[in-house]
């Protein structure tokens, strides 16, 4: 036996320090450890855990900027369910969420199979499609505007094409599209580098058996190669799902959730009804009902997880 | 063994070794695959030496009369840029140092120390980690409002540093000290360290990656912070340069194309330059928040 398996054979299954020492001792580690945590926890605390909580409860009152909160029980539910424009934008962010999950998920594995090849310079094409994920936010989305204005080059082209009139962000129509695109362009090349270290993770040892097995490259491909990859699948999947309920900056940037509310996910609606109408009670009902949608997501995907994954082991 | 190497990957993997025209194909595929990537920056980039009238034209036809950099100096001199550009430097420098010593510690004391509430602290972690900021924003504006820092850049360095960022810096900053060997401590306790000297003499200094990666989406995310700035800074001057960006209109809203793009150069350049310079960590950085955030 080993020095260290000895050693670590003291330690409890879980980190932390031996649990062996005096009470004196384990309160000093207790008061140490407190300390530790103390600047972070407790602004984490004052920020953030209690503002949820409180975000649940403001959500049982009505409250405006210059009112003082009042108990209306579940008023503000009872209007949201019936509030077209809440339910609108339920659709827009169920449409906006579908669109990036397809359209992000599939262009990360055909670049990630891009990015593999074995070509000279290969890593120039890795680093072009990387670098919008590390380009700020907002510099993106405005190009992209200035690209997409009416008269812009975006357009112009389509124009010259036959399409007469084409205003891709800003006719409602093409609106939520032309975002979801933006979007994956900037952020594509994230899940690709995940995709493609996966990739490289595939023993070369089961491909050659494959091989000599007889196997064709398409179906190399969808019997071996995916299924390995599958947790890298489901990985992608859930935090391209998360993220996208996520999206704030690009939206709001680009259409401010327009034209005539074809953008305006539940992020934008939250953001419009507290801080462009200050009816602090109903925004919090919304981000009430993102915070469900987030929670239900996180549970769906443990669910999930053990029933469509395939691990090694 | 080179070529037994090249026999086991699958077949197509290897096109250079079909010949030319295949990997010419290849060569073009890749490059037109790139156009939406690349062509955005290149046209902010050339865009921005250009006069407004002649914004909207074909941006990679640069005569010398192109090539003028009005843009640039108008940026500074008409509007407070300098000033914003100031605002996001201290910003940033505030709260990634911040950033980065909380995380540290707690994530210290999360993977080393056994305290009563430790699971349910961390969990309470994970659970900040998960939300977006935006959720919170209503009783968070309440609070500062209440305390009077609407409009000061408080609220903004405050909710930078305990986000979602700050919970993810913290949750990696654990992950890392669990994998650096307890027999490292131990040793450093026999020497007479206290639970404070290990942290700071022995482990940080082996933690130079870790913090690395922190620093990284740290910085990014300070960099592009967008909607804390849009609800609490409201005067020109103490705004940050997302904000900034959308600052170059006519009293109309009409937008001055040219200095907004000469601006998002002035944005970009040194987040990209940085990236150019250390791809490597950039990527691993964003990938680790990515796939843990």
């Amino acid at each position: 036996m080993t020095p260290t398996s000895a050693l670590s054979r003291h330690s409890s299954p879980k980190h932390g320090s031996p649990r062996h020492g005096s009470p004196k001792q384990r309160r000093q580690e207790a008061m140490a450890g407190l300390a530790f945590i103390l600047p972070y926890a407790l602004g984490t605390l004052v920020f953030i855990i209690g503002p949820l909580v409180a975000m649940l409860g403001i959500s049982f009152t009505s409250w405006s900027l210059l009112d003082t909160p009042k108990y209306v029980g579940w008023a503000n539910y009872h209007k949201l369910v019936q509030d077209r424009e809440f339910l609108g934008s339920l659709g827009v962010t169920g449409l906006f969420t579908l669109g990036i999950l397809a359209l992000n998920i599939s262009a990360a594995l055909g670049l990630a199979n891009l990015m593999n090849l074995r070509l000279r310079g290969i890593s120039a094409f890795r680093t072009i499609i990387f670098s919008p994920v590390v380009m700020p936010v907002v510099a993106w989305a405005l190009v992209w505007k200035f690209l997409l204005q009416p008269q812009g080059p975006v357009n112009s082209a389509l124009q010259g094409l036959g399409f007469q009139g084409a205003n891709l962000l800003f006719t409602p129509g093409t609106a939520l599209g032309t975002v979801v695109v933006i979007e994956v362009i900037k952020s594509v090349g994230l899940n690709a580098v995940i995709f493609l270290s996966a990739l490289q993770g595939v023993p070369k040892e089961i491909l050659e058996a494959a091989r000599l097995d007889g196997a064709g490259r398409t179906q190399t491909y969808t019997r071996i190669i995916l299924p390995m990859i599958s947790p890298t699948f489901f990985l992608v999947f859930v935090i391209t799902l998360i993220g996208a309920l996520k999206v704030f900056t690009p939206i709001w940037v680009l259409t401010g959730g327009g034209p005539s509310s074809a953008t305006t996910t539940l992020l934008v609606y939250m953001y419009k009804q507290g801080f462009g109408f200050f009816d602090f009670g109903y925004a919090s009902v919304i981000a009430a009902a993102l915070f469900g949608l987030i929670l239900l997501t996180t549970a769906l995907q443990w669910n999930l997880r053990r029933r469509l994954v395939f691990y090694e082991e | 063994m080179k070529s037994e190497a090249a026999a086991l990957l699958p077949r197509g993997q290897t096109p250079a070794r079909r010949g030319r025209p295949w990997a010419l194909l290849l060569y073009l595929t890749l490059a037109v695959v790139c156009l939406p990537f690349l062509l955005p920056m290149l046209w902010m980039l050339a865009s921005s030496f250009k006069t407004s009238g002649a914004i909207f034209g074909n941006p990679f036809s640069l005569g010398a009369a192109d090539l003028r950099l009005a843009n640039f100096t108008e940026v500074f001199t008409r509007y407070p840029f300098a000033r914003q550009y100031l605002n996001s430097l201290y910003i940033l420098l505030i709260t990634v140092p911040v950033t980065l010593l909380l995380s540290s510690l707690a994530g210290y004391g999360f993977a080393r120390l056994r305290f009563p509430g430790r699971e349910f602290a961390f969990l309470l972690t994970l659970t900040a980690m998960m939300v977006p900021s935006e959720l919170t924003a209503v009783p968070q504006f309440l609070i500062f409002k209440t305390l009077g820092l609407t409009n000061t850049h408080v609220p903004v360095i405050v909710l930078q540093v305990f986000s979602a960022t700050g919970a993810l810096a913290v949750f990696l900053m654990r992950q890392h000290f669990i994998t650096l060997p307890r027999e490292l401590d131990e040793a450093g306790r026999m020497d007479g360290l206290g639970y404070w000297g290990v942290f700071w003499y022995l482990l940080l200094p082996l933690s130079r990656p870790a913090l690395a990666t922190v620093a990284i989406f740290a910085l990014l995310n300070s960099w592009n912070d967008y909607f804390n700035p849009l609800i609490y800074l409201n005067d020109e001057a103490l705004m940050t340069l997302p904000l900034a960006l959308q600052r170059f209109t006519d009293p109309l809203g009409g937008v001055f194309w040219n200095l907004t793009l000469a601006a998002g150069v002035l944005v970009a350049l040194p987040v990209l330059a940085a990236f150019l310079l250390a791809q490597k960590q950039f990527i691993e950085s964003l990938a680790a928040s990515g796939t843990k955030g």
